[in-house]
């Protein structure tokens, strides 16, 4: 009788035991997808899609401080804390490969680079699942993400394309899609491949991009038609290629005279009345070409926030040497709504929403369009156009001032001009440094009592960033 | 529990009755001869308790009685006694001789020699049947300790064992390394059972604040043994999750007697400990003007009135007295600790029980730093019939723990809020408060600096820690129930299902108020719940048989364990009043935080068997199957295994006729090789391809996540094991001398990938590189001393390791490690040199001529370096004044090894009547520790400096090591990247405690039921011996990781803690 119970014991010891193995070690994560399933429906493609641009928002890129590196390089802000995790390096040119910003930047644009990689790569096999058009479109956008991405990087890792016109080295230019451990090693091409590329991925994202969506939100935060047109003004205008500045900005910008917008295109892309409307009321409107959404549950804070560094925590104050105290930038002119003063101190407030940091970031304003458009109107011989669209973004933000003759009778002087309305109109908004750069201009000094960054000059190793560790150190052909 | 101890107590029960027959028979022989009556008493010798049931005999006379309930006994010797005997299975047989009327005995235990059992994988062996490596910590070495969780008093305890706390802040788990880093990107923590269930180990907190070190929900106290298995023979029974080493912990179970109650507690202060001396006001204005001043005259500007010639200037208090504030006070305090401890156990011939009852509330020296437990314990076995056996056991508890951020856990280095760098940079010329009473701060929320002229960054640490907390707190229910049928023919079968629930609650408020970090987002709270679900069901089929002089058991088992791990929670800011001190208020933006959802499991087939001949001849051998969920598609099972040897040349006939057994006893050769895994991925699903959602503003997205590798395979390591234990003197010397080496292949690395391929974290995990850990221990146990009022016992473990990385991912390139920010790359793993050596920029001194630091850049060239250029000028040059290229990460030299090649301990017990004393030593050294304090407290920033800065260059030819004083010069010293000038050796002593006890006689307590009492008072942490003149050198500022070791930064030290205590038992 024993036995029997001790083997009945057994058995069922032995019963329980025997779980799947399948079962158990198969495991399977319920809060993300495998790889295999990524293409598998219309809405994970246009997921995978919004990613990409949730790349190109990372906190170090134009999440907000791509921006404040490209500023606060410049001689616009006088930096008060001398903490490198709040871009000090970058407000004394002192960078080097092992930085913070210059890793963390490199990456974060690649990153944005291997997610439009992917979609290039992805929608170039899975058919079926979307329609052809919806297929192209996706493809266009992403390779509108790829091209700003590169040029983000070309113009501070590389030496100026008008230094060599593009001779120079420039980036890895990847244009795979990467998910294994192959292709660590890859040489740069050059500063003019680079070029190439985004111009070649910027006229296919034009072919391709929709004319607009069915949102004011949609059209700002993704690309259509007039968003590649109007990166290409920028890119031609940081080439010197002026002649295809004007080319592409006539297509948005079709009139000679203001009122300035887009009629040939799905949006209507025009200056808003108040520019202060488009910092803290409405992010939305046609002048915001392509912007970075913040929302409650998508924002960052802390010293990932510009506004926290700029406003909340008054790290950087404007510079009185520098656009500060131009003649050009009169006190009843709107634009210094967007400042602040404090122990009279200025700081920037273009993004002053404290907590949630949920103030919109601009990428490509209208405003900038018509300005590039002015210097390459300027630099070919068309001065009264060049002159006009100067006075258009001027006026919008104050009316009474009347630019000297002076200042926009010649070709030189209109340049010289606009120069000064770019600091003024696109102060904060991360255009200084490559405005310098691409003039090989000497980067000012500036300083105050206690804090002094030196001049760089063009020759200077500090001219551009450093190469980070994190591809010197893995990327044996760089 | 297994087929061995089952053996062992029949065994026992078998003797009982042989020797109370004998004991009847003597009494009858003796009963006609003349005689007297002899009394007495016979206690144990380590805790006075009595021992019933003690044979006591007229030495070479069959005349004996047995000691009754109280150990009492009473005994007529015939004419001609001189001595009695004593004995009684367990214990050391003694002979006293009889003078007077009296005879008390003190018997010591024999679990020191062959026959103490140790317990291995699923099962235990006797020490003589063991031929692996393995150590035995008994619970008694750790229950009195004043630590949050026992594995922190396993110091120096244990030959092989390496174990260092990296701070001071409580319940962080302290650094385990058994035979060295085994792994570079895998946990080298060892893999942690208790009672037969794998626990998880770590920091569980999701905070990097305050940590939560899960082994603390173990009341130290409940432990009865601590069982470390070291050589793959050994481990190998665990596969792939043994290749850390594994730590076996037997909690208490009841024994059959009287019900026995003990209380122990304790109550502690600690303080921290070698706290650099910082400057007063008056000298911080001194060198922080002079560092501006200087700046000024390098920069040009010396005779420009637009930039300062001074930045600091004094504050004054109401009474006109100059502010000088101490940061330390506000900050460190004297902290108080207690813990309680009660536990029943007892028993009769078929059920033994035990219960126990733990508080503990402990302070850590930081402001605001806590930990409280409480906790309940059962344990019980009983045995249903002859054949059937069951065995339950279960403990409840709660656990809190607080800290503000200390900046000393992993990836808080750099944070503005961590209260070590607050408490060195603080400017001490500026007052805590106001005038008024409010905090002194600026406009936003940092300190105010008064009349200083300078930007500070950094926070009132009044302010800050007022108006913050952080806790994590656990809720625990860990239980098992098994069973044990005997079978015919020597089978048996052990199934035993182990379940541990763990709840865990993290959560952080930050105030809506200037001064708070929290106010720039308008007050936070963050709550995350996390619940850890692990359970296990193990079973195994023993046999067991001895034939004539042949001996043979054979395990074959089953065990399967999951981990599910669920975790989600809520981030609110903007608080809709100052009010709300918890996620509970009313705050207008919640977002979703800390959400994540994982599982994993373990499935395995083993088995073990041994055979050992006429008790001189032993093999083991192992081998499990295991699969791992969380590894490649292609790849989730693997083989492991061991073969272990021992030969007792004591016991041949050739070693007997030597007649040396006065001088050498016993002597065991030890021989074992075995292939153990490791697979122990943090990821649960680390080997997949992954894409996760977000959210591009208000759009869903996708986006890779996770590149993956469905090859991700085990890290292997093959290891051998050569031992020689040795008894002399009749066992009172024991010596254990064992040579290891450890070859690990397939390394599980995070492969670093071009940052331009834009694969997340720029890195794959994949199986590439190799390497070894090769060494010898020594341990060795004496009782030096043995006498009736004295005693000395000694034991000591030494351990050489020597770990060399062979091979590394595609193309030998180093890994960098990180101290938490990608800029300060401190330390590398290159092929050739040990795991996670020290990195950084190398120095040459200050330049006597200019007061400038000397660096040495890749191409041996010295170039030196000035803050503060004029305008034209270079900051980097050549000494001959040419401009040279920044010192960059492409300069970098590994600058020393950061692991220590030598460890161990001492422990000294010495008793003196009812005294006793002990000593216990560690020690550690041949590595180097990168003191990157030294910086901080060396920083040209606005922050405060140690008063060695008065050694900085001030004059043409003066030869010092620290540079001209620049202010903002974040270069020099190290503040901005790791410099060789702030590496030393960390090599050092620390006296790890030191206790005095004292045994209350029995007689004072008479008839109020109290059979033992005890009292102690200990100091920890007494005395450190180094040249290190950092805080500490065991300090890990990234914990347990094995690829940055070996760095202080900004980081509290350890406390000094003294303790007194009490033990009584009933």
């Amino acid at each position: 009788m024993k036995k029997i119970y001790q083997y009945i014991g057994l058995g069922v010891i032995l019963a329980f035991s025997s779980c799947s193995e399948k079962e158990l070690l198969d495991t399977v994560p319920s809060t993300s997808i495998s790889d295999a399933n990524s293409f598998g429906s219309a809405s994970r493609i246009l997921g995978l899609v919004n990613g990409a641009y949730d790349a190109v928002k990372g906190a170090s890129l134009y999440g907000g401080r791509y921006l404040l590196y490209c500023d606060v390089r410049g001689e616009e802000f006088i930096n008060v804390t001398a903490n490198s995790y709040t871009a000090y390096e970058s407000w004394n040119n002192s960078y080097n490969s092992g930085s913070n910003d210059i890793n963390n930047l490199w990456s974060q644009a690649y990153t944005a680079i291997n997610d439009a990689n992917i979609i290039i790569a992805g929608l170039a096999t899975s058919t079926g699942v979307i329609s052809d058009t919806l297929n192209a479109q996706y493809t266009a956008e992403a390779k509108y993400i790829r091209a700003l991405c590169y040029f983000s990087l070309v113009t501070v890792y590389a030496t100026p394309y008008n230094s060599d016109q593009g001779a120079s080295k420039g980036l890895p230019l990847r244009l795979q899609a990467e998910t294994d451990g192959d292709n660590n090693d890859l040489a740069r091409s050059t500063v003019a491949e680079v070029y190439t590329q985004i111009l070649s991925d910027l006229d296919s994202a034009e072919a391709n991009l929709p004319d607009s969506y069915s949102s004011d939100l949609l059209n700002t935060t993704r690309a259509h038609k007039s968003t590649a047109i109007a990166l290409k003004t920028r890119v031609y205008l940081t080439m010197n290629n002026f002649a295809k500045v004007v080319e592409e900005a006539a297509k948005i910008v079709p009139q000679t005279s203001a009122p300035f917008s887009t009629t040939s295109y799905g949006v209507k892309h025009a200056l808003q009345s108040d520019i202060t409307t488009l910092f803290g009321t409405t992010y939305t409107t046609t002048e915001s070409i392509f912007s970075m959404p913040m929302t409650s549950s998508d924002s960052y804070s802390g010293q990932s926030a510009i506004g926290y560094i700029y406003n909340a925590n008054s790290e950087y104050y404007l510079n009185p040497d520098g656009i500060l105290g131009n003649a050009q930038w009169g006190s009843s002119d709107k634009r210094r709504s967007l400042l602040r003063v404090a122990s009279s101190l200025y700081y920037l407030k273009k993004y002053a929403k404290a907590s949630p940091y949920i103030d919109y970031i601009p990428v490509i304003r209208y405003s900038e369009v018509l300005l590039n458009y002015a210097e390459a109107a300027a630099q070919t011989g068309n001065l009264t156009l060049a002159a006009n669209l100067l006075k258009a973004v001027h006026a919008r933000s104050d009316a009474s001032y009347t630019f000297a003759d002076a200042d926009i009778a010649t070709a030189s002087a209109l340049v010289f001009t606009i120069a000064i309305e770019r600091r003024i109109e696109l102060l904060g908004e991360g255009f200084r440094s490559g405005d310098l750069l691409r003039n090989l201009q000497t980067i000012p000094a500036k300083g105050s009592s206690s804090l002094q960054a030196n001049a760089v000059a063009p020759t200077a190793s500090n001219y551009i960033f450093p190469a980070p560790n994190n591809e010197l150190t893995t990327n044996k052909l760089y | 529990m297994c087929s061995g101890l089952y053996y062992l107590l029949s065994s026992k029960e078998t003797m009982k009755q042989i020797v109370s027959a004998l004991l009847l028979l003597s009494l009858y022989l003796g009963a006609a001869a003349q005689s007297r009556r002899i009394t007495g008493k016979v206690t144990a010798k380590d805790n006075d308790s009595p021992i019933p049931g003690v044979s006591v005999k007229t030495t070479g006379k069959a005349i004996g009685v047995q000691t009754d309930g109280q150990g009492n006994f009473s005994i007529e010797i015939p004419e001609g006694v001189t001595s009695l005997e004593f004995t009684y299975i367990g214990y050391q047989k003694i002979i006293l001789p009889i003078s007077g009327n009296t005879v008390n005995a003190k018997l010591e235990s024999t679990a020191s020699g062959l026959n103490e059992v140790v317990v291995v994988g699923y099962g235990t062996q006797t020490k003589r049947e063991f031929t692996g490596a393995a150590a035995r910590i008994s619970g008694a070495l750790v229950k009195d300790a004043p630590v949050q969780s026992f594995d922190q008093a396993l110091s120096g305890r244990a030959a092989g064992v390496s174990i260092a706390s990296p701070n001071g802040v409580l319940n962080n788990p302290p650094v385990i390394r058994i035979r060295g880093v085994n792994s570079i990107s895998l946990s080298s923590y060892p893999l942690v059972v208790i009672d037969g269930i794998a626990v998880n180990t770590g920091n569980i907190s999701t905070s990097t604040s305050v940590p939560n070190n899960p082994l603390s929900d173990i009341d130290p106290a409940d432990i009865e043994s601590i069982d470390v298995l070291k050589d793959a023979a050994s481990t190998s029974i665990y596969g792939s999750r043994a290749a850390g080493g594994v730590l076996l912990i037997t909690t208490r179970r009841g024994k059959e007697g009287k019900a026995k109650v003990i209380y122990d507690a304790w109550g502690s202060s600690t303080k921290a400990a070698r706290l650099p001396k910082l400057l007063d006001a008056t000298g911080y204005m001194k060198y922080k003007n002079e560092a501006v001043y200087n700046s000024k005259v390098l920069g040009g500007n010396e005779n420009n009135s637009s930039v300062a010639s001074e930045l600091f200037f004094p504050n004054y208090n109401a009474d006109g007295s100059l502010v000088n504030t101490n940061w330390y006070d506000y900050i460190y305090r004297t902290a108080y600790s207690q813990n309680h401890n009660i536990s029943v156990s007892g028993g009769n011939k078929t059920t033994n029980y035990y219960l126990s009852a733990n508080y503990s509330n402990q302070q850590g020296f930081v402001v605001d730093n806590e930990f409280k437990r409480k906790s309940l314990r059962f344990n019980v076995d009983h045995e249903v019939t002859k054949w059937f056996k069951i065995k339950a056991g279960g403990a409840y508890n709660t656990s809190f723990n607080q800290s503000q951020n200390t900046g000393s856990l992993p990836n808080s280095t750099f944070l503005l809020i961590g209260a070590a760098r607050l408490a060195t940079a603080l400017a001490p010329n500026v007052s805590v408060y106001n005038a008024d009473g409010s905090y002194n701060l600026s406009s936003t929320g940092t300190l105010g600096m008064g009349n200083n002229q300078v930007t500070n960054t950094l926070w009132n640490a009044k302010a800050l820690f007022d108006l913050s907390s952080y806790t994590t707190e656990n809720d625990r229910f860990t239980g098992n129930i098994g069973a044990t049928i005997k079978l015919p023919y020597h089978f048996e079968l052990n199934t035993t299902y182990a379940m541990d629930r763990l709840r865990t609650e993290n959560n952080t408020w930050l105030s809506s108020q200037l001064g708070s970090s929290g106010y720039s987002v308008g007050g936070s709270a963050t709550n995350v719940s996390a619940l850890r679900n692990n359970w296990d069901w193990a079973s195994t089929l023993g046999f067991n048989n001895k034939y004539r002089k042949h001996h043979v058991t054979a395990l074959l088992g089953y065990d399967v364990q999951k981990f599910e791990t669920t975790s989600w929670g809520a981030y609110a800011t903007v608080a809709a009043d100052n009010f709300f001190t918890n996620y509970e208020g009313s705050y207008s933006t919640v977002t979703a935080s800390g959400n994540s959802k994982s599982e994993k499991a373990f499935i395995s087939y083993f088995s073990r068997v041994t055979y050992d001949f006429n008790n001189k001849y032993f093999l083991t051998a192992n081998f499990r199957r295991d699969g791992n969920s969380a590894l490649g598609a292609n790849s989730k099972f693997g083989n492991f295994g061991g073969v272990s040897a021992g030969w007792l040349l004591s016991e041949e006939g050739f070693f007997k006729n030597l007649h040396i057994e006065n001088i050498v006893n016993n002597v065991k050769l030890r021989a074992s090789w075995g292939r153990v895994g490791n697979g122990n991925v943090t990821n649960d699903y680390a080997s997949q391809s992954l894409y996760s959602a977000s959210l591009y503003g208000s759009a869903a997205t996708w986006y890779l996540s996770q590149a993956g590798n469905p090859d991700l395979s085990w890290e292997t390591s093959k290891q051998t094991n050569l031992g020689l234990d040795l008894g002399l003197l009749n066992n009172r010397i024991q010596v254990e001398g064992t040579w290891f080496n450890n070859d690990v292949n397939g390394l599980i690395l995070s492969a670093p990938q071009s940052a331009s391929k834009g694969i997340p974290d720029n890195a794959i995990l994949m199986n590439v590189g190799a390497m070894y850990n090769r060494g010898w221990e020594l341990g060795v146990t004496a009782s030096v001393i043995r006498k009736e009022n004295f005693s000395w016992d000694a034991s000591f473990n030494y351990t050489h390791i020597k770990n060399k990385v062979t091979a590394l991912a595609t193309g030998n390139s180093d890994i960098i490690g990180y101290t938490h920010t990608s800029s300060e790359a401190s330390n590398v793993t290159r092929v050739g040199y040990s795991v996670g050596s020290l990195y950084g920029a190398k120095t040459a001194g200050v330049n006597p001529e200019n007061g400038r630091r000397i660096f040495i850049n890749k191409a041996g060239e010295k170039v030196q370096y000035s803050a503060t250029v004029a305008s034209g000028e270079s900051n980097w040059t050549y000494l001959d004044g040419t401009t040279a290229t920044a010192i960059s990460a492409s300069d970098y030299y590994l600058l020393g090894n950061a692991l220590p090649k030598w460890y161990g301990g001492l422990s000294n017990t010495f008793r003196y009547k009812n005294f006793d004393l002990g000593i216990n030593l560690t020690y550690a050294g041949g590595n180097y520790v990168m003191n990157g304090t030294k910086a901080t407290l060396r920083d040209q920033r606005f922050y405060n400096n140690y008063t060695d800065i008065s050694k900085r260059w001030t004059t043409v030819g003066q030869k010092t090591d620290i540079p001209r004083l620049v202010y903002n010069d974040q270069i020099s010293n190290g503040s901005s990247y790791p410099i060789s000038a702030n590496v030393e050796k960390g090599d050092f002593l620390r006296l790890q405690s030191l206790t005095l006890g004292y045994r209350v006689p029995g007689r004072v307590f008479g008839t109020s039921g109290i059979s033992s009492a005890r009292i102690y008072a200990s100091g920890n942490n007494l005395f450190l011996l180094t040249g290190y003149t950092g805080t500490d050198p065991e300090s890990s500022s990234n914990g347990n990781s094995n690829t940055t070791p070996g760095i202080e930064k900004n980081a509290v030290g350890q406390g000094r803690t003294f303790t007194v205590g009490i033990n009584v038992g009933f």
